[in-house]
Formats: C-alpha cells, sequence, structure tokens
C-alpha cells in the first residue's frame, strides 16, 4: 500500500476516533457527575418550569424566577385569600395618623438557613441595599416615597414615607425586591443588584442541588420557624417545550404541572378527561381585557364602545377559546381583589338588535349593498393589536372579527410581538389591544395607578371620557386616604366609571390550572399570583 | 498547497466581517426597543427614567458607527459583552453550553454517518431492490417531517410507551440517543440519497468499466474504487452541514429539554437580549466558515484533483 493511501486512511480513522471519544468522554463526565447529584427521595415533588430558576437573588428580576424566589425568601407581610394581609416576618405593624410611619414589630423567633438571626438589623440592611438601586424598583409604588429606614430596637423597624401611601403593606407582600436575605448572602459593598454570595433566606426551602438549565432541587429547611412543609424535597426539572412536559407527566417523570398557560388547552383537558390524573382550577387571577383608544374618532363615541361590548357573545368565545378554562367576565378586575367587590355597573349580556340600534343612533349606518357601516363617507373600521405568540389572543381576536363584522364593522387584526405590543400600545399607537391586569398582590391600586400614569396607554383610551380629571383626581386621591370607607367609596367609582364608560370591556377572567399524580394530595392555589404552591402540598405513600 | 491554505484562511476575514455587520445592522433594524424589552421579561412596568438608564447602561445612546466599531473591537477580543439578562459575559455563558450542543451535534453527525454510508452504498449497488425501496421511504421521512414533530414521536413511543429512553434532560448515553437520531434524521435522508445517486453514477463510468475487463472482482471495484470516489459529494455535504447541525440543534434541544446553547439563543431571541443574539450568530457564521475549510482540506487530501483543477483555472 502506498503512503499516501496510508495517511489518508490514518487521516479518516483519526477523525472517526475523535467524533468517537468526544461523544463517549461527554457522555460518561455527565453519567458521573449525575450520579452523585441526584438523590432521588420518595418524599420529594418533581415538577417542571420553562426557565431556568436563575440567580436566587431576593433583589433582582430577569432571569431569576418568582416562584423559586418566594420558596427560599419572606415577606415581612403576606397576601392570603380575599387579599387579606396577614402578619408574616412582622408580627404586628402600625401606621401612623398621617399615614407616613410604618412600625413593624419583627417576629422574634425567626432564624435564617444558616442559624443566624433574623431581626430589625438585617430588615434595615435589606432595605438600604434596595435603595441603593431605587431606581430599578421605582415601578413599586412604595420605594420611590421611602424616605427613612430606622432600626428602633431589635426588634423594631421604622419605614418612614415622604407622603402617605397606603399600598406600601400590600407591596411589602410582592414576592421581588422586598424580602429578606441574611448577612452571609451580602456582597462585600453590599449592592446586591451585582449578585449575592449565598442564597440565605428565612424560607421554608433552601435550595441543596442546581444545574443550570438542567434542574433544581430544593430541601426543607429544618429550621424553619413555621410549619414545616410535609415534603422533603421539590425538584425543578427545566423543560421549555409544553408538548415535552405533557409527555413527561404521562410517564410519570413529573408529579406535577402547574402555572399560567403551561401547557397547552388542550393537552389539559386531555390529561383531565383520562380520569388518571388530579386537576385543578384556580380562582381568577387576572382579567382579560379589551382596551379601546378613546382618542381614535370611531372610538370617541361611548355609544359605539357599548355597541361592540353588546355585539359579541362573550360566553360563547370564552368557552370556544379556552374550553372554559377561562370564565366570562363581568368587571375589569376580578371581584376577588380588594375593594373591587362592589362595583356598580351594568353587566353587558350579548345583543346584536341592541348593538346595531346603538351604531345607528351614533350615526354608523349601513348603505344598502354594503357590509361595512359609514359616517359621512368614512367606513367604521377599527384595528386590534394582538400578541402573535399567545393563541388565545390571536383567537379571540378573530372571533371577534367575525362577529363584529356580522354588525357591520371592519376589524383589521394585527398580530405583534410581545414587546411591540407594549410599545405601541404605551406610544397611543393602537385602536384597540389586549391587556391583563397585575394580580394580586398588585391590584387594584397598581392597575388604577397605570390608568393614570402619562405614556401607558391607558391615560389615551380614556382620554374622552367626559369625567377624566375627575377618575384621574380619585386615583391620586386613594393612593393617600388613610380612611379604609373613603378608599372603598373612590375604588367603587373609579372601577364602575372606568368600565361604564366602556373603554376598558372586561372579556374573561385569567385563572391557573395544576394537573397532578394520583398520590399529590392538598394542593392549593397560592393567594398571591407570583407565589410558589408547595407549602401544604403532600404526598401520600 | 500551502498557498492555497493561506488563501482560503485570508478570504474568511472579509466573509466574516461582513457577517457582523450584517448581523449587527439586521439586529438595529428590529423596531424593538432592547431596553423595553429587558422591562417587559421581568414584567416590569418601566417609567420613562428607568428605560432612559437601562438605554444608558446598554451603550445605546452611542451612534450606531461607534456601537457597531466597539462591537467589532471587543469580537476579535473573544469579548461578545454582557448579557442584558443575566449580566454574565456572553462568551462565558455560551461557552458553558457548548459541550452539550457539540455533543448532540457530533452524536447526531455520528449516527448520521453510520446509517447513511452503508444505506446508501447498498441501495446504490442493488438498485430497486428491496433495500433500496426502504432508503427511499426512510428519505422520504426524513426530509419531510420537522424535527419537533418527529422529537414528539420519538419520545411518545420510545419513552411514554415502551419506556425504553428518558423524556429529557441528560446524564447518560440514553440521553443522548433520540435527540440525536431526531437531528439525525433528515442527514439521513440527504447523505442516503446522495450516496445512492453517487454510487450510481460511478457505477456508469468508464474506469469500472476498465476494471472489470481487467477481470479485477466486482467487490474490490465497489468497495475499493466506486465507494472512495462516491463519498466525495458526502463530504462535502457533510462540512455544509456542520453548521446547519449546530444551528439546527436549537429546535430539537427544545424539545428534549437539552441544555445546550441552542435553547439558550431562543430565550435570547424572546429577551431581545442583543448580545447574546450577536455572539450567537456570529458563533455560527465562524463555524459554518471554518466547516467550509476544513471540508475543503479534507477533500483536497482525498482527491488532489480538485486542488489541481483549481490551480489550472488560475
Amino acid at each position: 500500500m502506498s503512503n499516501r493511501k496510508k495517511n489518508k486512511r490514518f487521516l479518516l480513522m483519526s477523525v472517526m476516533i475523535l467524533i468517537f471519544s468526544i461523544t463517549l468522554l461527554g457522555c460518561s463526565s455527565e453519567s458521573v457527575e449525575n450520579s452523585d447529584s441526584t438523590s432521588e427521595s420518595s418524599n420529594m415533588i418533581t415538577f417542571a418550569w420553562p426557565r431556568d430558576i436563575g440567580e436566587m437573588n431576593p433583589h433582582i428580576y430577569n432571569p431569576s424566577q418568582l416562584f423559586a424566589q418566594s420558596m427560599i425568601y419572606e415577606p415581612l407581610v403576606s397576601y392570603q385569600d380575599g387579599g387579606e394581609l396577614k402578619p408574616h416576618l412582622a408580627e404586628s405593624w402600625k401606621v401612623s395618623e398621617d399615614g407616613k410611619e410604618y412600625v413593624f414589630n419583627i417576629r422574634q423567633d425567626v432564624k435564617f438557613s444558616d442559624g443566624t438571626n433574623f431581626n430589625a438589623d438585617i430588615v434595615k440592611k435589606n432595605f438600604d441595599a434596595i435603595l441603593k438601586n431605587a431606581d430599578m424598583h421605582g415601578w413599586l409604588g412604595f420605594i420611590p416615597k421611602i424616605d427613612q429606614t430606622d432600626v428602633i430596637d431589635e426588634y423594631t423597624f421604622k419605614l418612614t414615607l415622604k407622603e402617605p401611601y397606603y399600598p406600601t403593606i400590600q407591596e411589602l407582600a410582592v414576592v421581588r425586591p422586598v424580602r429578606f436575605l441574611g448577612e452571609a448572602g451580602f456582597p462585600g459593598d453590599g449592592d446586591t443588584s451585582k449578585g449575592v454570595e449565598q442564597p440565605v433566606g428565612t424560607g421554608p426551602w433552601v435550595l441543596d442541588e442546581y444545574k443550570v438549565d438542567e434542574f433544581a432541587i430544593f430541601k426543607r429547611n429544618e429550621n424553619y420557624w413555621g410549619e414545616l412543609p410535609s415534603v422533603e424535597k421539590i425538584k425543578v426539572k427545566v423543560i421549555p417545550d409544553a408538548e415535552t412536559r405533557v409527555l413527561a407527566f404521562e410517564k410519570g417523570d413529573l408529579d406535577l404541572v402547574y402555572g399560567e398557560g403551561v401547557i397547552s388547552i388542550d393537552s389539559f383537558k386531555q390529561l383531565e378527561s383520562t380520569g388518571s390524573y388530579g386537576t385543578s382550577i384556580s380562582e381568577p387571577v387576572a382579567t382579560r381585557q379589551l382596551v379601546m383608544n378613546t382618542n381614535k374618532e370611531q372610538l370617541s363615541d361611548v355609544r359605539v364602545r357599548q355597541a361592540l361590548h353588546y355585539g359579541f357573545n362573550k360566553q360563547a368565545m370564552v368557552e370556544g377559546v379556552t374550553s372554559g378554562l377561562e370564565e366570562k367576565a363581568d368587571y375589569i378586575l376580578p371581584t376577588n381583589l380588594p375593594y373591587t367587590s362592589h362595583v356598580d355597573t351594568t353587566t353587558v349580556e350579548y345583543n346584536v338588535e341592541k348593538a346595531k340600534h346603538l351604531l345607528d343612533e351614533a350615526g354608523w349606518i349601513l348603505p344598502e349593498g354594503k357590509s361595512v357601516r359609514e359616517k359621512d363617507g368614512k367606513p367604521l373600521e377599527i384595528e386590534l393589536m394582538y400578541n402573535s405568540a399567545e393563541s388565545i389572543q390571536k383567537t379571540m381576536a378573530e372571533t371577534l372579527q367575525a362577529e363584529w363584522a356580522g354588525l357591520g364593522v371592519k376589524l383589521n387584526i394585527v398580530g405583534v410581538e410581545l414587546t411591540t405590543q407594549v410599545e405601541r400600545f404605551k406610544a397611543n399607537e393602537f385602536d384597540m389591544n389586549f391587556f391583563s391586569n397585575y394580580g394580586a398582590p398588585y391590584d387594584p391600586h397598581t392597575f388604577v395607578n397605570i390608568v393614570a400614569t402619562e405614556g401607558f396607554g391607558f391615560r389615551e383610551a380614556i382620554s374622552s371620557y367626559p369625567n377624566k380629571e375627575e377618575i384621574l383626581n380619585q386615583i391620586a386621591e386613594v393612593q393617600q386616604t388613610i380612611d379604609e370607607n373613603e378608599r372603598q367609596q373612590l375604588y367603587t367609582a373609579i372601577l364602575s366609571s372606568l368600565q361604564e364608560q366602556g373603554a376598558i370591556v372586561p372579556i374573561s377572567y385569567i385563572k391557573k390550572i395544576a394537573v397532578y399524580q394520583k398520590d399529590i394530595s392538598d394542593f392549593t392555589f397560592p393567594a398571591n399570583r407570583d407565589e410558589h404552591p408547595f407549602t401544604g402540598i403532600s404526598v401520600n405513600e | 498547497m500551502g498557498t492555497y491554505v493561506l488563501k482560503r484562511i485570508i478570504t474568511i476575514i472579509p466573509i466574516f466581517l461582513i457577517a457582523t455587520l450584517l448581523t449587527f445592522g439586521m439586529i438595529n433594524l428590529s423596531p424593538v426597543d432592547p431596553a423595553e424589552a429587558y422591562f417587559s421579561a421581568a414584567h416590569i412596568q418601566a417609567t420613562d427614567e428607568m428605560l432612559e438608564q437601562k438605554r444608558h447602561e446598554f451603550g445605546l445612546e452611542q451612534p450606531l458607527i461607534i456601537q457597531y466599531v466597539n462591537a467589532l473591537i471587543k469580537i476579535c477580543q473573544l469579548d461578545f459583552g454582557i448579557s442584558y439578562v443575566t449580566n454574565k459575559p456572553v462568551w462565558e455563558e455560551i461557552s458553558s453550553r457548548m459541550q452539550a450542543t457539540i455533543q448532540l451535534t457530533l452524536g447526531s453527525l455520528l449516527i448520521a454517518i453510520l446509517v447513511s454510508v452503508p444505506l446508501g452504498f447498498l441501495a446504490g449497488i442493488k438498485k430497486n431492490s428491496g433495500i433500496d425501496h426502504f432508503s427511499r421511504f426512510l428519505s422520504f421521512i426524513g426530509a419531510s417531517i420537522p424535527s419537533f414533530w418527529l422529537g414528539y414521536l420519538f419520545i411518545f413511543f420510545f419513552s411514554v410507551k415502551l419506556d425504553l429512553f428518558p423524556v429529557e434532560g441528560t446524564g447518560t448515553w440514553k440521553h443522548l440517543i433520540l435527540p440525536s437520531v431526531t437531528l439525525a434524521f433528515p442527514l439521513i435522508a440527504l447523505y442516503t440519497r446522495l450516496l445512492r445517486t453517487s454510487v450510481l453514477e460511478n457505477s456508469q463510468e468508464s474506469y469500472v468499466l476498465f476494471a472489470r475487463t481487467r477481470g479485477i472482482r466486482e467487490k474490490i471495484i465497489i468497495g475499493k474504487h466506486v465507494l472512495r470516489i462516491a463519498i466525495s459529494p458526502m463530504i462535502t455535504g457533510l462540512g455544509m452541514n456542520l453548521g446547519n447541525l449546530m444551528t439546527g440543534a436549537i429546535i430539537v434541544e427544545a424539545v428534549f429539554s437539552w441544555p445546550g446553547f441552542g435553547r439558550y439563543f431562543i430565550e435570547a431571541i424572546f429577551n431581545r437580549d442583543v448580545p447574546v443574539i450577536q455572539g450567537y450568530v456570529l458563533l455560527a457564521a465562524g463555524i459554518f466558515l471554518i466547516s467550509n475549510l476544513i471540508v475543503d482540506l479534507i477533500q483536497m487530501c482525498i482527491d488532489p484533483r480538485i486542488f489541481r483543477k483549481g490551480r489550472q483555472h488560475q
């Protein structure tokens, strides 16, 4: 055999051996790593999440996942069903008469997972770290209003605001950024925005093992001050694809699938229909709304807006599009949120004749032989923007297009990316848009606040309301009032007026779903939209 | 030969520069503001001041040309910037996920070669036989079924129903099989048909006829001569597809929860994490260019006529 031939054969063989060895090397090294890491436990719940849990830092946002942060870190106040605010790390609190001073009595039996004490000093240290980046946290109403933080004694902490702001207590229940990191977690310069040393919290869970993009195992914090969870470990597998999550669940690799939109409606229905699994649907967490820009000529007339509300079969649409997983909404905020249950407004029932009559009355007449109504020679044409990645929005837009075509309204539907949708909404470059409120513990105050905020779409949406100024004043007032009754009255007036004039149309109440294996019991949805659901859950042996 | 290699390497530089310019241009053409995207990914309603501050932090207020030149200087130092979302260096983030993607890519390349070489070869020498029909059927499936759908089918049958392989994740060689086969399927379809055609064409060549008249046994003619020449287009295909494989792994990684950098890239697109998108696209461009160069060099070693022909034309 010639040398050249030998060389070629050698080259080919080398390439093949290289491919083999790299592949096998990868497999073997990983399997070794994996064999020491996954110590399976019978009292462990495995569930899937679309994204990696991220850095377990209580004071930052992306890419940290809210549910995971809430497993490790706790708030001073916790948000409970019906909007009740209960003491958590703070045993009690007192608000001064002028609504500016909040004095918290800190619970004395709380220790961080590393055994150190939870006291007023560490509360202040956390607040100071948050305030160092106040700009970043400015979206949370009370943060920019903080004037001073003081340690009164070891277990008493005082928060002083520049002006009264009643939702302070409610905002203390959010998952980030006002939860508490232990001393050992702070970096040298105390600036947690750049990262934490270790995830030390007071919560019922501690991070035990973690592999980026693959899994995280949380184990029970045996020193937890509250009631210990009955499950020893929670394993979170990162499974980005919804269909794969369903298949992994069917195979039994997962005990629980939980969240909003984590699996498709069809998959949920199919799993439910087998009867082999437990399923739950939560109380409403938010309302899916249709926001109309009253700055646009066609939508400036309240009769047109109301006609459009009367002109689609909400019940049929919700059932058809969400297979009944969402519930037809009569109010622009779910009524299980604080101050939302007294809204006084006419509930709108599907009535095509009334819709047509209202459009005629508004001067939009259907010329003979034409399919679109006209006024002064201009057709009644409206654009609806939806998030193209959200199949529910897309299908609802198509349904509305068909329903309103029957009324003689030409609806042009435009699918855009989420970021474009937000940008266009803020820049008032829209006729109609889908929106959903923030849910607990943010609403109703966050929702009314953005309605009043310049450059958020809503202020323009209500621009032709005759009582717009009055609503804006009421919104400013409701945040400052310390009288509970007055606050209730103001909210009732604001929400009733916003809805009555039809620029914000409630469509459906969004809900969370859970599917679990039959050996899982006591599953309940947390009242706080962002919290984890693992506290009461148990596995039957 | 040395000059040829040098020339090939030098031509990579302008092509890579064009790739950087295109990538940068396309990302900046997008109407989405990265600062806005950053906050919406974190579910925060950003105030105008917050947006302004983020834009300043990202260096987005500078003129485009300065942004581009700065980015280029950094890329040369393998510095792709800091991810807007994780706040960590992009190169660190990509390289830590690289092993998983390379493993998947090589696994599927290996499967593609092991299946398509014998199958394509047999289909070529036994035209219209059972094996030829089988190869045609396999190619049809491989070329027409999208990877994600094939992935679901594999998971459904082999993991959920037969319990032979895990649904997702990494850890053992079993985890690698289904995603590799899914990724390899379109390649198997392509290479099998390519090799079959090539074997058929070469069997008609005059050198085969000549060998036959010299009385050389058919097995030796086919095995030693035809296969060696016929495999050449397949190697070109392999080189072209190495880049495709790396980038095509995105879908498969998402379906099988494979922790490679394809998945990281998808999240970056949703979050408009510009440095990551830029880093990924440039890395992919680099892989395409280098794998094509390597293939050319291998081709040159196997069949020096290609190189000689190239030189004669100059």
